[in-house]
């Protein structure tokens, strides 16, 4: 038992001293462990094309007149499938490896079986896409750059009703068999029990479904107003396609887990004038998102800017400014890498970011505070295989930034 | 190598077994997940809801708590088997794989739904025994032990040459007396008594825990541990749960082929040993090799 305990605390480098920024070796190295094999490999996919972007843009700043040299930053990527078990396998030989933080892994699910981990070890985590209630409470290592469904999913039930204030009957749709679709729909079901409408229809869907003509055909004969669809991406498009080919003609507010471009092949010219509450708007004017814009146009022009790539780009910019406050301060001289590592995590809460999701800062447990939400409408192109994420109204949340609702200045 | 490998290893060897046991009586059975996903239900429910257990604020848990999980985890699983196998057991062949195909889509389907087992998010949070992975390599080496020592002594045993019959030809087997149900009902529970325990042991190795561990999708992986292995001796099963569980993590250096590679070893085992990598003759060869009448230039070396 001795031994297997040794064997344990040898496998983590914690010990190591941290080299000089100016050493030949000064580099320090990130980890990523994302989904690029299994279910979740589209949201890996983006992912890892945002922090590509991100690294992009820190390999372009420059050194101001008068600072510190800047702290060069290695990444690591490791493929965290889309299990619990190939998670913890990515978190371990990252952190063997010596990375001083991680960004991963895409699934809430791993979330709970990898960060533990992490935390264990005292390695900072900054996750991309965990929107599952718990995660930053799982330890003092752990933050996220992903908005909770409970403040997102609000927002564009609310925009609905504004919209048409007579809509009494709502019919839900979610996959029983997907974590954050079953969180996702508590909230809009929450949210519409509070604005005082009970679901005339709840349709519980199976996440490999892709065929959805008896659930609507069940939930046609309540005669909804509303339609409220909290499914993953493609079997959200084929519903959203297959409602409107059914004769549904009312409004049709769904969850984040259709919030992403690859939605238009599959519903087509029948996607248009859905609405969304994105934690990302691809519109949004400021400095840094007009910078996130640029490169992902100049990396890959077929691909249209999701919310998944901008908040992968925003953990790296996070960590990588915060590795620079703390090497300004002299915080990485003359400590060994789990003081590092314990150091990083402190600087990381403590500071304000501008990022492509707007103004962000964190709460002292690793939630993250963001300013501005917003809702989006989908608008298609005429030719129906193509569109965009309308900006149709941002929101400032009470604690963020923000200031309060208000129409998008464009 | 990393210890926390080694643990999902022994995890896979275990379930390895579990598959082998009713497939020694002749019965293809696909059940395993939903002992584990029993089991590993069990310990996650009891750990985090069950304050007696001595689960501590700091997120440890007492060993013996532990062990009481590990037996209870084990008895549930073999209950379940029990009062399931009496009717899928009059199956055979291919219409017993799909009974329990059908096992395993219930429980999953079961856990997703109750209210206290945390819907498709599963129950997260669960308090650790050990301060490290490399603490679970003790019970998961010791339970994998002990499951070997069961299976060698079934060799010489009655029910061992019993359950051999039937896999033979169970209609010899039952004209020569043996109740061949009780027979293939015994493997069974011993089936999902391992998987059970297994299940407690990973739940607390993976923190977390949800419908998504026990889905018909392992139930395939656990099948193929059996099939590149070899299902004639229990060390079969072993060595490609260990082979099987390491590959995907060993092959990381490949980078996005990994994969691949793993997909061609799993087309490849098949195809160059139709029985397993671990054979009766090749286990007659290495008897023969540690005997030291078998030595090189004895009859053991003949070409």
């Amino acid at each position: 038992m001795g031994g297997l305990a040794v064997l344990g605390q040898q496998a983590d480098p914690a010990a190591k001293a941290v080299p000089a920024a100016d050493a030949p070796n000064g580099a320090l190295t990130i980890g990523g462990v994302i989904a690029l094999t299994g279910n979740a490999n589209l949201y890996g996919q983006d992912q890892r094309l945002g922090i590509s972007l991100a690294r992009e843009w820190a390999g372009s700043r420059r050194r101001q007149p008068g600072e510190p040299p800047l702290r060069p930053l290695h990444f690591q990527l490791q493929d965290g499938g889309s299990d619990e078990a190939t998670a913890i396998a990515g978190f371990n030989l990252l952190i063997r490896q010596g990375v001083l933080a991680l960004i991963g892994p895409t699934l809430s699910q791993q979330a709970f079986a990898a960060d533990p981990i992490a935390q264990r070890r005292g390695v900072p985590v900054v996750a991309p896409s965990n929107t599952a209630k718990g995660i930053p409470q799982i330890g003092p290592f752990i933050s996220r750059v992903s908005a909770q469904s409970s403040v997102i999913a609000p927002l564009s039930i609310s925009e609905a009703l504004r919209r048409d204030p007579r809509i009494r009957r709502v019919a839900v749709f979610y996959s029983q068999d997907d974590a954050f679709s079953t969180s996702e729909t508590a909230i809009f079901q929450r949210t519409l029990r509070a604005r005082g409408l009970t679901p005339v229809s709840v349709q519980r869907t199976q996440l490999a479904d892709n065929d959805f003509q008896i659930p609507i055909t069940a939930a046609l004969q309540a005669d909804p107003q509303l339609v409220v669809i909290s499914i993953q991406a493609v079997g959200g498009g084929n519903l959203v396609r297959q409602l409107r080919e059914l004769g549904y003609r009312g409004a049709i507010v769904v969850g984040n887990g259709m919030n992403t471009p690859n939605i238009y092949p599959i519903c087509q010219r029948w996607c248009d004038g859905i609405l969304i509450a994105q934690a990302y708007s691809p519109e949004l004017d400021t400095p840094v998102n007009r910078t996130f814009r640029n490169l992902l146009r100049g990396s890959s022009p077929d691909r249209s800017p999701s919310q998944i790539t901008a908040q992968a780009f925003t953990a790296y910019q996070v960590l990588f400014e915060a590795v620079q406050r703390l090497q300004r301060r002299g915080g990485l001289e003359n400590v060994n890498l789990g003081q590092a590592r314990k150091a990083l995590m402190e600087e990381l809460l403590a500071g304000q970011y501008d990022t492509p999701l707007g103004p962000i800062r964190f709460t002292p447990d690793g939630e993250l505070v963001q300013g501005q939400f917003y809702v989006a409408q989908v608008r298609m192109d005429p030719g129906g295989r193509s569109g965009r994420f309308a900006l149709v109204r941002e929101t400032g949340v009470s604690g963020g930034a923000g200031g309060s609702a208000s129409p998008p200045a464009r | 190598m990393d210890p926390a490998l080694l643990v999902q290893m022994l995890i896979g060897a275990l379930l390895g077994i579990s598959v082998y046991l009713p497939l020694a009586t002749g019965q293809l059975t696909l059940a395993t997940p939903a002992f584990y996903a029993v089991g590993g239900t069990l310990a996650a429910l009891l750990s985090t809801r069950w304050p007696v257990l001595g689960a501590r604020i700091d997120g440890s848990f007492p060993l013996p708590s532990f062990l009481l999980e590990l037996a209870l985890g084990g008895a549930l699983a073999g209950l379940l088997a029990l009062l399931v196998g009496r009717i899928v057991l009059r199956l055979q062949g291919i219409y017993l794989a799909i009974a329990t195909i059908a096992l395993v889509e219930i429980v999953r389907v079961a856990i997703l739904n109750l209210p206290f087992t945390g819907g498709a998010v599963g129950i997260f949070g669960i308090p650790q025994p050990f301060p490290s992975a490399a603490g679970y390599l003790l019970p998961a080496l010791a339970l994998l032990l002990l499951a070997g020592w069961v299976c060698q002594r079934l060799e010489v045993m009655a029910l061992g040459r019993a359950m051999a019959a039937v896999r033979e030809d169970e209609l010899a087997a039952r004209c020569m007396g043996i109740d061949t149900t009780q027979v293939k009902l015994t493997a069974f529970v011993m089936s999902a008594v391992l998987a059970g325990g297994t299940g407690v042991l990973a739940a607390h190795f993976l923190n977390t825990w949800n419908a998504r561990q026990g889905s018909f999708d392992s139930a395939v992986i656990m099948l193929a541990f059996v099939i590149l292995g070899g299902s004639r001796s229990w060390l079969g099963p072993v060595l490609g749960g260990l082979v099987l569980t390491a590959l995907p993590e060993l092959l990381r250096p490949v980078g996005d082929a990994r994969l691949v590679l793993f997909g061609l070893v799993i087309l490849s085992g098949p195809a160059l040993f139709p029985q397993g990598l671990v054979t009766p003759g090749l286990l007659e060869r290495l008897g023969r090799l540690g005997d030291p009448a078998g030595r090189p230039g004895a009859e053991g070396s003949r070409p």
